[in-house]
């Protein structure tokens, strides 16, 4: 008994840890993701208000789901995140590319491997909590590749970087949500119950 | 026609024919009006949407013309309305024109009608065609044309936004500019950018802002130039295939699906270089993007355009005094002439040229012992050189060591200390790795030489040249250095030294300038030996970095310069001639580089003397001078600031400040070189007070007057009696014929007329001198018969003459100014010749003020003395009689008031002061009945002589007494 006190005691610490590192990482990303949002919105010269069009298929968890639900869905949403960015930035490459690697290319890619990395720890605290079987929901081909009409790509674009901003948003307060939880098993549940089309 | 050739003929004639003319051409007017045109029919609108062209096609008969006008459908606007020539299509008979739009096609529908011209004759309208535009209300969203234009810089954009069915435009933006706008359609607005510049890669954005909304609709403009490359050339490296290189030109800022691609022989070329397999001989290549292409041209024969790879596997086989240097080639140019340059770096960077058939190796002669080189080897053609091959990569080797160079050696002598000095060998003369240092020395009356072995960092030994010299008898002595390294041992260096035991010659001033120190001296035409400079630290004494130069025979000058010269150093340097066989000192300097301000200051000391304050400090120390010392500065702090007092000369170490009075002062001395001023010595001094010099001499003056007073005296002293017989002879005894003692009565006195004893009044004691005030005798100007100068001893009548005589020691009154009264009432003394000396002045003598003194202060006479009183005073009044008495009212009075008067003959029993003062009685002062003879000044109290009468009568008094006290 006295060893699983122990070793309970040590995954909460890993946990907590887990958590805290990867809030940070989101906190990082959230402040890069603006920076890059402010800098494309300048690059564009779009209006501040113009809205972005929601390219995620996940919706925000609710504040009704338990810690490791919650995790689940930003998994998944970050992971599209992700894909998305990779492909944003392939599209603009094909379209746009002069060859100079600028502020914005350079803060682009800080952005995307922030994302990855994000997504990376995500993944550890979701099987540090769940178990080693991780389901995730992806976007079709049609998803990813964008519009061909070149303003509506960058509108595109742009609705990426939006969503990257607010999925690290929502990473914060999961994380830190779940820190002192972290130790917490989730109970078992079937994924098919967890996805739900994101309505905005 | 017919009015031409009838020309001769009238007009009255030709009028018929012109009417006929006129109704032929109304006739066939009539005729072609009536002729009908027929209406261009199946017009079809063919739209090319990126080029914004409409191409209309129609059947109409065989007008040669028609009218066509385009309207937009919804506004019923003319957008174009124009006559046209149209292409015939011979075939089918169809008509076509195509027509441009300014505005993207999709904007807006627009409606077509042709007719038929020919002449005036005109069809009737076609049925109108519709193109139908984008902002039709099936299509409700929002659209923004045209999309993805590529245009040129400088070219004008029309762009139309057609909004979201049941939406108002707010704005349109170009990048960021907000852009008129002009309303097409209900929906549809169009807008104009003119004179575009040159977008950003991701293109120039032009987007539509509806109301209510922050859904935008937009396109994206590229706006660049078209390609312009240049430079193009093909060349072999493999003596098979080319390689064509070129220029892209100036940036044509279309980026992405957009930039330029290149083909050369309708070959794609992903870069800008590209290559066919086999030698073409003849190049093209085209360069395409969405603004244009470009085409360059390139032809050559392979032998002309041969460029080698570059050489790989660089080896060298390194020789004692070369290297050998191979390498390979990636293709077969055995066949083929080569020429290669071979870079060869070490201290310094040399090219070497090499050219052979295939050439694959080469020698590298002449170089360097020990030395590393890095090597590296280009090639190109020979016959028909076109240009150099890449460089190979380097390679690094070193040449073998070899035997060195002799050490350049010399012995430098401080006192009797020397030290065995050589420059250590530079890499090129060490020519390998120094092992060390030989150094044998001796004396011609050594036997056996002193040998040292020193190892490689070592480049002096010190000796002691007193132990030296002691062995030889000339003084000569002898010094050689040989250098051991791993080629070999060097030659020996050889450098002879006479100890004369001379000191230097004198010091002279050497003043640095941009080339170094210079030095010039004469040159001895006899003398055919070289020179050497020798310098070091002047203020060095022990194992002292010590350089030299040496100079060929004939120089009379030289710049020393070095690049281990130090600020504030000051460096001593020695010429010697014959430096290499036994060298003598010829001249000798001193020099700072840069003289900066001494190091330390003066230790300054300070004194007072008197009201003056003397400052001392000593010479600052040479080494810490630091540039040649041009003077003092001497300063007075002033609170805050320094005030300059003076400024001294070198060699100076004392200066006096004077005048200063009392409280602190604090004093500065710096010493200052041509750099400026040092910190300066500071010493404070507190001022003790100081005697005025006025008082001093008055004092001094008063102790010489002083002196020569007691010298006086004493000398009076000493020859009293000369005094005495000079200044106051004896009085011969009176002789009276008869007897004269023994008969007792009443004498009549009656002084002489001209007798007369004044009284000087002393209206004041004089307070400061308790003494004796003298009253002498007035002199005889006032009676005016000069008999006062007569001599004692006759038978003229004497005046009364009396002494003044301290007897007593209570103070002295002075006397009524009324003395005249007294004198004058001297009885005058004509039958009797009787002079009275010494008599004793006493109370009764005198006369007190009775203003100054209370009566019971007065000193009161003995019983019955007469003794002046009252108002007048009363002065000393010797037998002053009333019937004797000349009547005047200041000698009244007294005798009224005086209770007796004076009675020389009944009271006088004293015959002398000592008497008197024994008796202790002033009432036994007077003397002679008969006459009173005085030797005593009576002087008048004038106000001009009062205080030098005092200090006189002060001093006569003491005088009198001296002389009494003479007296036998």
């Amino acid at each position: 008994m006295a060893g699983m006190r122990t070793r309970g005691r040590r995954g909460a610490d890993l946990g907590r840890n887990m958590a805290s590192r990867a809030a940070d990482i989101a906190a990082l990303l959230r402040h890069e993701c603006s920076l890059l949002v402010e800098l494309y919105r300048n690059k564009e010269n779009f209006p501040s208000d113009v809205a972005g069009v929601p390219l995620v298929s996940i919706p925000s968890p609710s504040s009704h789901l338990d810690p490791g639900d919650k995790l689940w869905h930003l998994h998944s949403a970050l992971e599209q995140c992700c894909s998305l960015m990779e492909r944003a930035i392939v599209r603009e490459k094909e379209e746009f590319d002069g060859g100079e690697m600028g502020e914005y290319e350079k803060r682009r890619k800080m952005v995307k491997d922030r994302l990855s990395r994000l997504v990376i720890v995500t993944r550890d605290l979701l099987k540090a909590t769940d178990g080693p079987s991780i389901v995730t929901t992806s976007l079709d081909a049609s998803q990813l590749d964008g519009p061909t009409a070149l303003f509506e790509l960058k509108l595109w674009v742009y609705g990426i970087f939006m969503e990257v901003e607010h999925w690290s948003n929502t990473a914060i307060q999961i994380f830190q949500d779940l820190q002192p939880d972290a130790t917490k098993v989730p109970s078992k549940r079937t994924r098919s119950s967890r996805i739900a089309p994101r309505m905005r | 026609m017919a009015c031409l050739l009838k020309s001769t003929i009238s007009k009255s004639d030709c009028r018929p024919f012109w009417v006929v003319v006129l109704l032929l051409g109304i006739s066939a007017e009539n005729t072609q009006a009536k002729t009908v045109l027929a209406v261009p029919q199946h017009v079809s609108l063919s739209a090319n949407y990126p080029t914004q062209q409409l191409s209309i096609s129609w059947f109409g008969g065989k007008a040669p013309i028609f009218e066509i006008i385009i309207l937009r459908t919804e506004f019923n606007e003319t957008v174009f309305y124009d006559t046209v020539s149209a292409v015939v299509n011979q075939d089918g008979g169809q008509h076509q024109w195509t027509w441009t739009s300014v505005e993207p096609l999709e904007c807006t529908s627009l409606s077509v009608k042709i007719c038929s011209r020919e002449g005036n004759a005109r069809s009737e309208w076609s049925e109108p065609q519709i193109l139908e535009g984008r902002d039709i209300p099936s299509n409700s969203d929002a659209q923004m044309y045209p999309h993805s234009k590529v245009v040129s810089v400088g070219s004008n954009t029309t762009f139309c936004c057609i909004v979201a069915a049941g939406m108002e435009l707010k704005k349109i933006y170009y990048g960021g500019t907000l852009m008129n706008v002009t309303r097409l359609s209900r929906r549809s607005y169009a807008t104009t950018a003119v004179n575009q510049k040159a977008s950003q890669p991701s293109g120039t954005n032009v987007f539509c802002l509806p109301h209510s909304r922050n859904v935008i609709s937009g396109a994206v403009i590229f706006v660049g130039y078209p390609p312009r490359p240049s430079k193009l050339s093909c060349e072999t490296q493999d003596l098979i295939s080319a390689v064509c290189h070129w220029d892209e030109g100036p940036d044509t800022k279309l980026y992405g699906n957009r930039t330029t691609r290149y083909s050369i022989n309708n070959r794609y070329c992903p870069q800008k270089s590209c290559g066919t397999p086999q030698w073409d001989g003849s190049w093209t290549l085209v360069a395409v993007n969405p603004l244009g292409q470009y085409t360059l041209t390139d032809s050559a024969e392979l032998d002309h355009r041969v460029c080698p790879v570059e050489p790989v596997n660089l080896t060298a086989v390194v020789q004692i005094f070369n290297v050998t240097v191979h390498w390979k080639w990636k293709y077969d140019y055995s066949n083929h002439e080569l020429v290669c340059q071979v870079e060869l770096v070490s201290s310094n960077t040399t090219l070497r040229n090499f050219s052979g058939k295939g050439l694959h190796s080469v020698v590298l002669l002449d170089l360097h012992f020990d030395e590393e080189y890095r090597v590296k080897v280009r090639c190109g053609s020979q016959k028909h050189f076109w240009k150099w091959g890449s460089w190979s990569k380097a390679v690094t080797f070193k040449t073998k060591p070899y035997v060195p160079d002799s050490p350049d050696v010399w012995l430098w002598v401080n006192r009797d200390s020397g030290q065995i000095i050589w420059k250590p060998l530079t890499r090129w003369q060490s020519r390998g790795q120094i092992k060390g240092y030989q150094v044998t020395f001796w004396s011609p009356g050594e036997n056996e030489p002193s040998v040292k072995f020193l190892s490689a960092g070592n480049n002096f030994l010190s000796v002691n040249l007193t132990r030296w010299a002691s062995f030889s008898g000339d003084n000569k002595l002898n010094a050689t250095v040989t250098v051991k390294a791993v080629g070999g041992v060097s030659q020996p260096s050889n450098v002879p030294l006479r100890l004369t035991g001379e000191e230097p010659s004198a010091l002279e001033k050497t003043v640095y300038t941009s080339s170094g120190f210079p030095l010039s001296w004469q040159h001895n035409s006899n003398s055919t030996c070289s020179y050497l400079v020798e310098w070091c630290d002047a203020f060095c004494m022990h194992d002292c970095p010590v350089d030299w130069i040496r100079l060929d025979a004939g120089k009379t000058n030289v710049s020393i310069q070095s690049a281990n010269f130090q600020p504030g150093v000051r460096y001593n340097f020695s010429l010697y001639s014959c430096p290499s066989d036994f060298p003598v000192l010829m001249r000798r300097w001193i020099g700072y580089m840069q003289e900066l301000v001494p190091s330390s200051s003066v230790n300054l000391e300070t004194t007072q003397q008197d009201c003056d304050v003397v400052l001392t400090w000593d010479e600052i120390p040479l080494a810490n001078r630091r540039g040649f010392l041009q003077g003092y500065n001497v300063y007075i702090s002033n609170g805050s600031q320094l005030i300059l007092l003076a400024n001294l000369n070198i060699g100076t170490g004392t200066y006096t400040v004077k005048g200063l009075s009392g409280s602190t002062h604090k004093f500065t001395v710096k010493a200052y070189t041509s750099a400026g001023e040092d910190t300066g010595g500071t010493a404070a001094i507190s001022m003790k007070e100081c005697g005025d010099g006025l008082i001093l001499e008055i004092l001094a003056s008063l102790g010489m007057v002083t002196l020569l007073l007691v010298t006086a005296a004493y000398f009076c002293y000493k020859k009293r009696g000369w005094v005495k017989k000079a200044f106051y002879p004896d009085i011969p005894e009176p002789k009276l014929p008869g007897d004269w003692s023994r008969t007792r009565g009443p004498l009549d006195l009656k002084p002489a007329p001209h007798s007369m004893v004044n009284i000087i009044e002393k209206p004041e004691r004089d307070l400061i001198k308790d003494a004796l005030i003298a009253i002498a005798e007035e002199e005889e100007i006032d009676a005016g018969d000069g008999i006062g100068d007569e001599p004692v001893d006759t038978d003229e009548p004497q005046s009364l003459r009396y002494y003044n005589q301290v007897v007593d020691e209570r103070p002295i009154r002075p006397r009524f100014p009324d003395s005249s009264v007294s004198s004058s009432s001297s009885v005058d003394s004509a039958n009797t010749d009787v002079t009275y000396t010494g008599i004793q002045t006493s109370c009764s003598s005198l006369v007190f003020p009775s203003d100054s003194q209370s009566p019971s202060e007065v000193f009161q006479p003995h019983h019955g003395l007469p003794v002046s009183s009252g108002d007048r005073g009363g002065g000393y009044q010797p037998q002053m009689h009333p019937v004797a008495s000349a009547s005047s009212e200041p000698l009244e009075e007294p005798q009224a008031l005086s209770s007796g008067g004076y009675k020389p003959q009944s009271s006088w029993l004293l015959d002398s002061p000592r008497e008197a003062d024994e008796k202790m009685s002033p009432t036994h002062s007077l003397g002679s009945p008969t006459s009173v003879s005085s030797s005593q000044f009576l002087l008048p109290d004038g106000e001009e002589h009062k205080e030098e009468r005092q200090a006189s009568s002060s001093a006569a008094a003491w005088f009198t007494n001296l002389l009494s006290s003479a007296k036998p």
